[in-house]
C-alpha cells in the first residue's frame, strides 16, 4: 500500500527525481576521481549511464505502462506526421467495418433474433405442405409459399383444426393461434388513431410465457363470443400514446366503434410473434369478427375448408419437433380428409409440417434473407476491399521505414520492443478505425431503415446496434489490426541492420519478388490486382441492380400513372353501411371530379400495381373444367368506380367502358383486359358474353360489355393476367367494400392537391380519416422498393470499392515510382521523354487492370448467377452492364495511376540522380 | 583490457550486503556503500555502479531504505541512505536465508 503511495509520488515528481539522480552521480564520479581514479576510466568502469538511470526509473514505474504510454505518444506523432496514410487508412477501414456492422445488425434483428419469450427454442410453428395447390382449401387468407421440393406450403389452418389437434395432443404443453388483424380504428379519451393489431387465442400469452408489465394478460375465458371484449397493449404502444399511464388499465375505449376494455400490457420488447408487424394491441379471438366488423363471420370459426389462423404449440420437455409432428400429423390428416367432399379434394391433402418458432413466423427472413445474405457478402467484400488497402499502406510505410528501424535496433533496441511499437501503431489505427466504424453502422442503420420501411404496412424491425454487434465490429477491427500490422513488423525487424543502413531511400528495398519481364510482382501487386477483381464483382452487382431499376421503370404499364394523386378511406369503420357506405363513397368521387386542379377522379378497391391480387376462379361457358388438381380458368379482378378507364387513360379497344348504366340494380357487368378476352374467347368477340366469378352461393354472372387494353395488374414483374374489372357499386354482399382508393389526375403536381382533397373528405364526414395520400407512381416505386434499394446500395457499395481500390492503386504506383526515381532519372537522362515514361507507368497499371479483371470476370460469372432471381429484364452475364463496369474500372484505375505517372514524368534527371 | 576477472558479486545478494553495510555504518552515500563493502571484503567484492543504483532505487520503493540529502564531510551536498525498520527486517530474513543456503552449499562441496 505504501509502495503504492510511493510510486504514485514518484509520477508527480519525476523531474526532481531526474535532477537528483543526476547529482547523486555526477557525485559519485567525482569522489572517485578524488580517489585517483582517471575520469575517463572511471566513466567506463560507471558503465553505461543511460542504462543506468533507466534502470532506477524503471524500478518506480510501472514499466509496461511507462512503454506502453511511450508507444502511443510516438505512435500519435507518427500518425499525425503522416496524415494522409492515417486518414486513408481509417476512412477504409471505418467504411469496410461500419457497413459490416449495419448489415450484420439487420442480420440479427431479422434472422438470428429470438422472439422475447420463455425458452424460444421450444416453440415450434404450424404449417402444412401439400402437392398442388390443395383444393380442399375453398378460400383462404394468409399466405402460401412454393414449398422448396414442389407443392406449396401456408402457415394457415382452418379454426376447428385448433380444437382437433389439442383434443389429440400429447406433444404439446400449450397450442394457440393468432391471426393479425390488419388496422383498426382505436378511440380512446375521444382521440382516434389507427393501430396495428393481432388477434390472439385464449392459451396465446400463457402459452409463449410472455407475463403482463401491467394489468392482467388476455386469458381463455376472454376467448369466448360472449365474454365482454377486452383489449391488450403492448409495451412500447402503452408508453408512446399513454405514456405509461396505469390509469389506462380498466379505461373503456372503442374499436371500430366496438366498446373494449383495456385489460393490460404485454412485457416490453413483445410485439407479437410475427417480426415484421409490430403489434399494438390484442383482441381475443372470439371477437375477431366482431371488431373487424364482420357480422357474418362467426361461420368463419366453423367452416372446415376457410383457413386462416396460424397456429403455434410449445414443445413438451423432451419431444422433438419430429416426433410432435409425427404423433399430430395423423389426426390432422383425417380432420383434414372429413372436410373433403371431392376426389379431386381428397387427391392433394395439406399434411402437417412443423418449423422451429423461436424466431417468430418466417415471412420476414423468407423474404428479405436472401437479400441479405447478399448484402452481407458486398460489405464483406469491401472490408475485404479495406484491408487490402491497409496491409498495402503498412507494408510500403513499412519498407519505407526499414532505415529508421535499423538505426534503432542498431542502438540496441529489443526486437521484441519495435514489434510492440509498430503493433501499438496498428491497434490504434485499428481503435480510430472501430470507434468510426460505429458511427459509420450508426449512419448506416439508419439508411437502411429508411429504405425499408414501406410506406402501407408499418413494417417495423427493431434494429439498434447492440453490445455483440458492437464487440464484433471492434474484433475485426483490432484484427485486422493486428494482422496487418505483425507482418510487416515481423519483416522489417528482422532485417540484417548493416545493408539497411547503408541502403539509399531509392534502392530496391524489396529482395523478395518475382520478375515477370520487367515488372516486379510483389505483395503489394497482388494486394491491388486483388482489389481491382473484388471491386470489379461490385460494379457488375451495381451495374445490374441499377439496370434492374430502370428496366423496371421502363416497363409499359398499360396506363398513365403521371399526375394521378391516390388516397383510401374507410368509412365502414366509422360505421357507414350498406347503401349508405356506397352513396358516401360516390359522393367523395363526384366531389374529387370537380374539386379545383382535378381533371377526372375514380376510384378502386385497391391500388393499380400496388403488389396486391384479387383472383377467383370462373366459369366460361365452352371451357371445359381442367383435370383434377390443377388450377381451372380463373382471373384477377379489380372493382372500380364510374369513369375508371377514362380517369386512368386505360384505351378501350372493343365495347365501352363503364357508364351511368352500371349503377347498380340490373344485370351484372364487367369490362375485361385483352389477355382474358383472348385467353377465353379466342377468335371471337367477347363483347356480350357471358361467364361466371366465383362458386356456390357467392357465385356471380356477369356479361363482358368491353374489352380494355391490357395494363399491369398486381405487379411491374409479373406477366399480365386475365383481369375482369367490376363497378363496385353493382356488386352485393359478401363482397362487400369496405376501403376504398381513390386516384384524382390531376394538371399539375398530383400532392398539391392533398390539402383539397382531405378537405373534401372532412366535409362528406369529418369521423373518416383520410390515410396513405401519395402518388400512384410512388405507390407503383414502393412495389419495386427491395430493387431500389438494392440500387442504391450496391451503387454505394460499388463506389466505395472504386474509392478504396483507386486508393490503394494510386498508393502502390505512387510509392513504386518514388522507389524508382533514380532509374526514372537515368532513363529520361539516356534520352526517354515524358510520355514514355508516362506510358511506362501505366502499362505497369494496365497490367494490375488485366491480372486483376481476369480474376474479377472469373468471380462474376460464378457469383452474378447468385443474383439472377433478383434481376429484371436481363440475365447475369448482361455484356452492357459488364462492359460499363469494367469501362468504369479501367478508367478510375487509370486516373489513380496517371497521377503518379505525370509525377514520375516531371522528375528532373539532375535532381533524381543526385537524390542518392 | 584487464588480466583477470574480478569475482562477481552472487546474484540475489546485493541487497543483503548493501543493507548490512548501512546498518554497520548507519546513513551513507552510494560511493561509500560501494567503497565500503569492497574494502572489508579486501578488493573482492566489487560493486557496480550500474548495479548499485537502480538497486538502491528498488530499495527505496520497497521502504527498506530512506534517503536524504545531507552535507557532507568536505562540504559537498550528497544523497545519504539509512535503514529503515522494514529494512531491519528485511536484512534479518536476507541473513538467514544466506545463511542456509550457504551452509547448505558447503556441506555439499566438502562432502568427501
Amino acid at each position: 500500500m505504501m509502495e503504492l503511495f510511493r510510486r504514485l509520488q514518484y509520477l508527480l515528481n519525476r523531474r526532481r527525481f531526474e535532477q537528483e539522480l543526476d547529482e547523486e552521480i555526477r557525485d559519485h564520479l567525482e569522489r572517485k576521481a578524488a580517489d585517483g581514479v582517471q575520469p575517463d576510466q572511471a566513466r567506463r568502469q560507471f558503465g553505461n549511464v543511460t542504462l543506468l538511470k533507466e534502470d532506477s526509473r524503471s524500478a518506480w514505474t510501472w514499466v509496461w505502462l511507462e512503454q506502453l504510454s511511450q508507444d502511443i505518444r510516438y505512435a500519435l506523432r507518427t500518425m499525425k506526421v503522416n496524415r494522409l496514410f492515417t486518414l486513408t487508412a481509417v476512412v477504409s477501414l471505418a467504411l469496410g467495418i461500419g457497413a459490416n456492422g449495419a448489415i450484420y445488425s439487420f442480420m440479427d434483428a431479422i434472422l438470428m433474433r429470438s422472439l422475447p419469450v420463455e425458452r424460444p427454442e421450444d416453440l415450434a410453428v404450424l404449417t402444412w405442405r401439400a402437392r398442388g395447390n390443395a383444393p380442399v382449401v375453398h378460400s383462404h387468407w394468409g399466405e402460401s409459399y412454393d414449398a422448396p421440393g414442389g407443392g406449396v406450403v401456408s402457415p394457415n389452418f382452418p379454426y376447428p383444426a385448433l380444437r382437433v389437434l389439442w383434443e389429440n395432443n400429447q406433444s404439446f404443453s400449450a397450442l394457440f393461434g393468432y391471426v393479425e388483424a390488419g388496422h383498426l380504428n382505436m378511440v380512446v379519451d375521444n382521440q382516434a388513431a389507427i393501430v396495428n393489431s393481432e388477434c390472439v387465442t385464449g392459451g396465446y400469452f400463457g402459452g409463449l410465457g410472455v407475463p403482463a408489465a401491467a394489468g392482467r394478460l388476455i386469458g381463455p375465458d376472454d376467448d369466448r363470443a360472449e365474454a365482454p371484449i377486452v383489449a391488450m397493449l403492448t409495451f412500447d404502444y402503452w408508453r408512446s400514446r399513454f405514456g405509461g399511464d396505469p390509469a389506462v388499465i380498466g379505461k373503456a375505449a372503442t374499436v371500430n366503434n366496438i366498446p373494449v376494455t383495456i385489460v393490460g400490457v404485454a412485457a416490453p420488447e413483445f410485439y407479437g410473434v410475427q417480426p415484421q408487424m409490430k403489434a399494438d394491441l390484442f383482441i381475443p379471438m372470439a371477437h375477431q369478427p366482431t371488431v373487424r366488423l364482420q357480422p357474418d363471420g362467426r361461420e368463419m370459426f366453423e367452416n372446415g375448408n376457410y383457413y386462416w389462423i396460424q397456429l403455434m404449440g410449445r414443445l413438451k420437455p423432451g419431444v422433438t419437433l419430429a416426433a410432435a409432428q409425427a404423433q399430430l400429423g395423423g389426426p390432422l390428416h383425417a380432420y383434414i380428409a372429413s372436410t373433403a367432399t371431392k376426389d379431386r379434394e381428397r387427391a392433394a391433402l395439406p399434411e402437417l409440417w412443423l418449423t422451429p418458432g423461436g424466431s417468430g413466423m418466417d415471412s420476414l427472413r423468407r423474404q428479405y434473407s436472401k437479400p441479405l445474405w447478399i448484402l452481407m457478402g458486398m460489405v464483406g467484400l469491401i472490408l475485404l476491399i479495406a484491408c487490402a488497402n491497409v496491409a498495402n499502406l503498412q507494408s510500403a510505410r513499412a519498407a519505407a521505414r526499414r532505415r529508421e528501424i535499423a538505426v534503432r535496433l542498431g542502438l540496441g533496441a529489443g526486437r521484441f520492443r519495435v514489434i510492440r511499437q509498430l503493433l501499438t501503431e496498428s491497434v490504434l489505427l485499428a481503435l480510430a478505425a472501430g470507434i468510426a466504424g460505429i458511427g459509420v453502422a450508426a449512419a448506416g442503420i439508419r439508411l437502411l431503415l429508411t429504405l425499408l420501411a414501406t410506406a402501407e404496412d408499418g413494417f417495423s424491425v427493431n434494429v439498434a446496434i447492440d453490445w455483440r454487434v458492437l464487440g464484433f465490429t471492434f474484433l475485426i477491427a483490432v484484427a485486422a489490426g493486428v494482422g496487418f500490422g505483425l507482418a510487416p513488423a515481423l519483416q522489417t525487424t528482422r532485417i540484417d541492420i548493416t545493408p539497411s543502413l547503408k541502403q539509399t531511400r531509392s534502392s530496391d528495398p524489396r529482395s523478395s519478388g518475382v520478375r515477370w519481364g520487367f515488372l516486379r510482382f510483389g505483395l503489394s501487386h497482388v494486394l491491388v490486382a486483388g482489389q481491382i477483381a473484388l471491386s470489379l464483382l461490385l460494379v457488375v452487382s451495381a451495374g445490374l441492380f441499377v439496370r434492374t431499376v430502370s428496366n423496371l421503370h421502363s416497363v409499359n404499364l398499360g396506363f398513365n400513372a403521371e399526375n394521378v394523386l391516390l388516397f383510401n378511406i374507410d368509412a365502414s369503420r366509422a360505421g357507414y353501411k350498406g347503401a349508405a357506405l356506397a352513396s358516401f363513397y360516390s359522393l367523395v368521387e363526384s366531389r374529387l371530379r370537380s374539386a379545383p386542379g382535378a381533371i377526372a377522379a375514380t376510384s378502386s378497391d385497391m391500388p393499380l400495381v400496388g403488389g396486391w391480387t384479387s383472383r377467383t376462379s370462373i366459369t366460361v361457358p365452352g371451357i371445359p373444367q381442367p383435370p383434377e388438381g390443377q388450377r381451372g380458368p380463373n382471373t384477377s379482378f379489380t372493382r372500380v368506380g364510374a369513369s375508371f378507364f377514362e380517369t386512368m387513360q386505360v384505351p378501350i379497344v372493343a365495347g365501352r367502358g363503364f357508364d351511368e348504366r352500371d349503377a347498380g340494380g340490373g344485370s351484372n357487368t364487367a369490362v375485361v383486359n385483352q389477355v382474358f378476352a383472348e385467353t377465353y374467347f379466342p377468335g371471337r368477340s367477347a363483347v356480350g358474353q357471358h361467364f361466371s366469378m366465383g362458386s356456390g352461393p357467392n357465385k356471380l354472372d356477369l356479361e363482358i360489355v368491353g374489352v380494355s387494353k391490357s395494363a399491369r395488374y398486381s405487379s411491374l414483374k409479373q406477366q399480365i393476367p386475365p383481369v375482369t374489372y367490376l363497378p363496385w357499386r353493382q356488386v352485393a354482399p359478401p363482397r362487400r367494400i369496405g376501403e376504398l382508393y381513390f386516384e384524382v389526375r390531376t394538371h399539375g403536381d398530383p400532392l398539391a392537391l392533398a390539402n383539397t382533397v382531405r378537405q373534401i373528405v372532412r366535409e362528406a364526414s369529418p369521423l373518416v380519416p383520410v390515410q396513405g395520400v401519395t402518388t400512384q407512381k410512388a405507390r407503383i416505386d414502393d412495389t419495386i422498393r427491395q430493387e431500389r434499394m438494392f440500387a442504391t446500395l450496391s451503387a454505394c457499395f460499388g463506389g466505395l470499392a472504386l474509392v478504396m481500390a483507386s486508393v490503394g492503386l494510386y498508393g502502390a504506383m505512387a510509392y513504386n515510382t518514388a522507389r524508382r526515381t533514380n532509374e526514372i532519372g537515368i532513363r529520361m537522362a539516356l534520352g526517354a521523354n515524358r510520355g514514355r515514361i508516362v506510358r511506362m507507368v501505366l502499362s505497369e497499371v494496365a497490367a494490375l487492370c488485366v491480372a486483376g479483371a481476369a480474376v474479377g470476370f472469373a468471380g462474376v460469372y460464378q457469383g452474378t448467377r447468385l443474383l439472377k432471381s433478383m434481376l429484371f429484364g436481363m440475365q447475369p452475364t448482361d455484356p452492357g452492364a459488364l462492359a460499363v463496369s469494367a469501362g468504369v474500372l479501367v478508367a478510375c484505375a487509370f486516373i489513380a495511376g496517371f497521377l503518379p505517372a505525370r509525377r514520375a514524368s516531371r522528375i528532373d534527371p539532375m535532381t533524381a540522380l543526385r537524390s542518392e | 583490457m584487464e588480466a583477470t576477472t574480478r569475482p562477481e558479486i552472487p546474484p540475489g545478494t546485493l541487497y543483503m550486503l548493501i543493507l548490512k553495510t548501512l546498518a554497520r555504518v548507519g546513513a551513507m552515500h552510494g560511493y561509500g556503500v560501494a567503497q565500503h563493502i569492497q574494502q572489508t571484503s579486501d578488493d573482492v567484492l566489487q560493486v557496480e555502479e550500474g548495479s548499485l543504483y537502480p538497486a538502491l532505487q528498488r530499495m527505496l520503493v520497497k521502504g527498506w531504505v530512506a534517503a536524504e540529502w545531507k552535507q557532507s564531510e568536505n562540504n559537498r551536498r550528497a544523497r545519504y541512505y539509512r535503514l529503515t525498520p522494514q529494512g531491519r527486517k528485511q536484512l534479518a530474513r536476507e541473513l538467514e536465508q544466506y545463511r542456509q543456503v550457504s551452509g547448505a552449499i558447503t556441506r555439499v562441496i566438502e562432502a568427501v
